[in-house]
């Protein structure tokens, strides 16, 4: 009898102690957790980034030194390494046509015959939606890109003028076609993102269609580079 | 002894049980949120080193593309060096100056009302992206934002509360855009009636343009070469 009752006034205690010091931690811890979790995610994808950049610099230095080494031998092997550099900031820069796996997107935009009242421009497709478009593929590590046909250089605007859209000074118009070469499955996945801008533009009503292509061809920008303004800086200029 | 005397020992004794025993639990439970800060510190340390070593590279490029210069200049090679030099400013891998103008823009200062949509008054890369492409329409021939240099592969992304550029490259406001290029169009074209300055100042985000006689742009430093794209078709040489 005696036993027992020492038992249950034990256990109480016991749980009276857990109670308090519950009491005590619920009142007076902070939640560090979960904030870090968000930074653990972004650190962890800085530093995914970072090693791509630094690994793709490092077949730059490859690059570099194998042309340097070249150009060493000779006339002629000089030529040919200057060449190839060329060739290859020609790539960077959308003066050459570019092959490659990739997406391509068409966007029109569609007649919504019952709705006949509805303002048709706040779902019609304006230069924005595909400035967006194209740095969403870039973000994803797009390559190159040409929107119907006009290769997209870093000087290229996609700019409502009148009622159609200019792309490198030349005049397009609907449907939208905008070709990207890079990871067709990372560019694929970025464009389908739920909550993303595609679903945007679907909800809105605008067809989106999305093709993933083992191969296309983008082509060269067919203008000419206006460098009126600018000229290399040098050092103390 | 009395019972009493004994029940009294036993509520102590039990009572400090339970205290030590959640004690012990809330220990362990720190031990893991510590254990993500270690973590955070693990991955800050990672991205610094890997930042370095990726700095040592980009200089050795400089480098090697000083001596490939080197070389260029030695023999006949002339016309090839202009044309060198020509498409690594078209591909924004020189700085550059010129006449230009330099955008500065920045969150709204006005203290909000409550049930105010904090998000409508603060700048988005949709708003950069407006900015930058008005200015490309109005002739920019480079630009760069914060300095890091745009070129045609450049995206310019909100994660969270700051803008990420060039994929590694992380900005804060306020957001500073040079650009080179003829001042008086280029303004011109910002501050448009119904452009792109309006917009912004409707939600009160702070933007100023100045023009500048001499705006440098500085050069791109990433990566030049292409996993997935690779030259195709005539005019590959020329």
């Amino acid at each position: 009898m005696r036993g027992k009752r020492h038992a249950s006034i034990a256990v109480v205690a016991l749980i009276l102690g857990v109670l308090l010091a519950l009491q005590f931690r619920v009142s007076s811890e902070p939640q560090p957790a979960v904030a870090s979790g968000e930074r653990a995610r972004e650190l962890t994808n800085d530093l995914s980034e970072l090693r791509k950049e630094k690994n793709n610099l490092a077949l730059d230095v490859a690059d570099l030194e194998e042309r340097v080494m070249t150009a060493r031998q000779g006339i002629a092997q000089a030529e040919g390494a200057i060449i190839n550099e060329i060739e290859k900031h020609r790539v960077l820069a959308g003066l050459t046509a570019v092959a490659g796996p990739g997406v391509e997107i068409i966007l029109q935009n569609v007649q919504r015959a019952e709705q006949p009242t509805e303002d048709v421009a706040l779902f019609a497709i304006r230069d924005e939606e595909l400035v967006r478009l194209v740095n969403e593929l870039r973000g994803a590590g797009a390559e190159a890109i040409a929107v119907n046909g006009q290769r997209l250089m870093g000087t290229s605007e996609i700019r409502l003028a009148g009622p159609f859209v200019n792309v490198n000074l030349t005049r397009i118009s609907p449907p939208y076609q905008v070709q990207a070469v890079g990871d067709p499955v990372v560019l694929h996945s970025m464009l389908e993102l739920p909550g993303g801008l595609v679903e945007t533009l679907r909800d809105w009503g605008i067809d989106v269609q999305i093709e993933v292509l083992e191969e296309l061809i983008i082509p060269a920008y067919q203008g000419t580079v206006r460098l009126e303004y600018a000229r290399p800086y040098k050092e103390g200029d | 002894m009395t019972g009493k005397k004994s029940y009294m020992a036993l509520i102590v004794v039990g009572l400090l049980f339970g205290l030590m025993l959640s004690m012990q639990f809330r220990v362990t439970r720190e031990n893991i949120a510590n254990t993500s800060v270690e973590r955070i510190r693990q991955l800050t340390a990672e991205v610094e080193q890997t930042a370095e070593k990726r700095d040592a590279l980009r200089d050795r490029i400089d480098e090697l593309r000083k001596e490939l210069d080197e070389i260029a200049s030695l023999t006949r090679h002339d016309r090839l060096r202009s044309e060198l030099e020509l498409v690594r400013m078209q591909a924004g891998l020189l700085p550059v100056t010129g006449p230009g103008i330099e955008v500065t823009l920045n969150d709204s200062p006005m203290a909000l009302q409550p049930g105010q949509n904090a998000n409508l008054y603060i700048l988005h890369d949709e708003d950069l992206l407006k900015v930058l492409n008005e200015l490309r329409a109005a002739g920019a021939e480079a630009l760069a934002i914060n300095g890091e240099r745009l070129i045609a592969s450049s995206e310019v992304r909100c994660i969270g509360p700051t803008v990420l550029v060039n994929k590694t490259k992380r900005l804060t406001p306020p957001y500073v855009i040079t650009a080179v290029g003829n001042p008086e169009t280029m303004t011109a074209a910002l501050k448009m009636k119904g452009g792109v300055l309006e917009t912004l100042e409707f939600f009160n985000i702070q933007a100023s343009v100045k023009k500048i006689n001499k705006v440098i742009v500085p050069a791109y430093t990433g990566p030049t070469g292409w996993r997935h794209a690779r030259p195709a078709g005539e005019g590959v040489t020329q």
